[in-house]
């Protein structure tokens, strides 16, 4: 293991294009203590799926990260065995033929953000396409009125990425405002949904058994909590990430318009060459050691995930981005008990996102002497200005 | 001729199985991975194959 002096700010190096740190990482320091203050870094497949399944030691609760947040979130902070409760009654609502059935709404919703720009020949596709899509399905997912958009788009990223945090101490105390403002929100959304039970998710989590009781206030809380964190900054990465790289490969958007079905299983090669969420957080429960190097109990760690995913270990020719990878277990959803509950939704999400987008506007690019600037932790960009063709009016 | 068998402690739901083979892979209430047939052949055997290929967490495996 390497001790370094500085603090290396994994967030900070190389986020536009990281797959040769995580090629540095894994080569010359696979279990990397990333200074004083922050996570022992994780770069090899073979160690990050055992960190991920072996939640006895390396567990997912608040200690492995803070955003705020009061009590553990749901399910994410919450390890097996008690975790396996609340997964038998989120899981049947993420189902990809639960999803399916929100198909329509999620391409009629596509179709309306695009109708906004496709006339002008420009947009910027983060935040006229990459933020609201994400964070409106969750609206409507939830059943939650679609004038919220700007308040929660405001209290995710102060949660996310509250200014001015650089450690970790420093991201809890600053994202507890927003925190705050999160739990008061779905306090009194869920007054609304016991008063007025309707079709949607948040009335189903209310009506739901967990132990043969019904939820409480607090775990209905703690899981929407969730939600908000967890289902609308991912997509808007993973949007921005695609969308980045096929602006700037014009031959593998040919094939994407040429070959229409290869969709799906390019989805998942972008999901695993961009890895959007690049890393996730664990701390571990008692002394242990990995490749030889001995982490404490109580020490943070950070599997990543994108260097899991460009393991030559796993994936022949890793550094070639192939629409057509076959076999590809990427772990860009995670892995183990904790694999992310949205991963289906994500994938609808992002599938009717691309195949709208490019039946309609098939040729775009960033104006040449664009900077692209990626925002730290999570991989989104803080604009992304695209030009195309104009539609006729 | 192989046998299937999904490992139910390993499975979490990826769904790639079911997605990439619907014809050997189902899901079940909560989308983990439901087996529709034990035995396969042919190319029913090269479809499991792709469910047992692309699984993150091992959990299907093909005996003779």
């Amino acid at each position: 293991m390497t001790q370094t002096e500085g603090y290396v700010d994994q967030s900070a190096v190389g986020l536009e294009e990281p797959q040769p740190m995580y090629k540095m990482l894994r080569e010359t320091s696979p279990v990397f203590r990333s200074g004083p203050q922050g996570p022992v870094v994780l770069s090899r497949l073979a160690d990050i799926e055992m960190a991920l399944k072996r939640t006895d030691l390396f567990s997912s609760n608040m200690d492995a990260v803070d955003l705020g947040n009061v009590r553990p979130l749901i399910p994410l902070q919450v390890d097996p065995p008690e975790h396996a409760k609340y997964r038998r009654v989120l899981d049947p609502l993420f189902t990809p033929r639960e999803m399916a059935g929100r198909e329509p709404a999620v391409t009629a919703l596509v179709n309306r953000m695009i109708d906004g720009f496709a006339d002008r020949g420009e947009c910027d596709f983060h935040a006229e396409f990459a933020v609201p899509l994400p964070c409106t399905v969750f609206l409507q997912l939830l059943g939650l009125p679609l004038e919220d958009l700007d308040k929660f788009l405001v209290w995710k990223d102060g949660v996310i990425r509250p200014e001015a945090a650089v450690g970790a101490a420093e991201h809890a105390i600053a994202a507890a405002p927003a925190a705050r403002q999160i739990y008061a929100y779905f306090e009194r959304a869920i007054d609304d949904h016991l008063d007025d039970p309707r079709e949607d998710v948040l009335s189903a989590l209310i009506a739901t058994d967990v132990d043969g009781r019904q939820m409480s206030r607090q775990e209905l809380l703690d899981i929407c909590f969730l939600f908000l964190i967890a289902g609308l900054d991912t997509v808007t990465d993973s949007l921005d990430c695609f969308f980045v790289y096929l602006a700037k490969h014009p031959d593998q958007r040919r094939i994407l318009i040429e070959q229409p079905d290869i969709l799906p299983s390019a989805i998942e090669e972008m999901l695993r060459w961009e890895t959007p969420v690049p890393g996730v957080a664990r701390v571990a429960m008692q002394d242990v050691e990995v490749g030889g190097c001995p982490i404490s109990k109580g020490e943070r760690i950070s599997p990543l995930l994108g260097a899991a995913n460009t393991d030559p270990a796993e994936f022949d020719d890793p550094d070639v981005v192939d629409f057509a990878r076959n076999p590809n277990r990427h772990r860009a959803f995670g892995g183990g008990p904790h694999r992310c509950l949205g991963s289906h939704l994500a994938r609808l999400e992002l599938r009717v996102a691309l195949r709208e987008f490019h039946r309609r506007i098939p040729d775009y690019e960033i104006p040449p002497g664009v900077q692209l600037k990626y925002t730290s932790g999570l991989r989104s960009v803080e604009a992304l200005p695209l030009t195309f063709p104009a539609a006729a009016p | 001729m192989s046998r299937i068998q999904v490992d139910p402690e390993r499975c979490t739901g990826h769904g790639r199985c079911y997605t990439l083979a619907p014809d050997i892979f189902d899901a079940d209430e909560v989308g983990h991975s439901k087996l529709l047939v034990d035995d396969v052949s042919g190319e029913l055997e090269d479809h499991a194959v792709l469910g047992e290929e692309n699984c993150p967490e091992h959990a299907i495996t093909l005996s003779p």
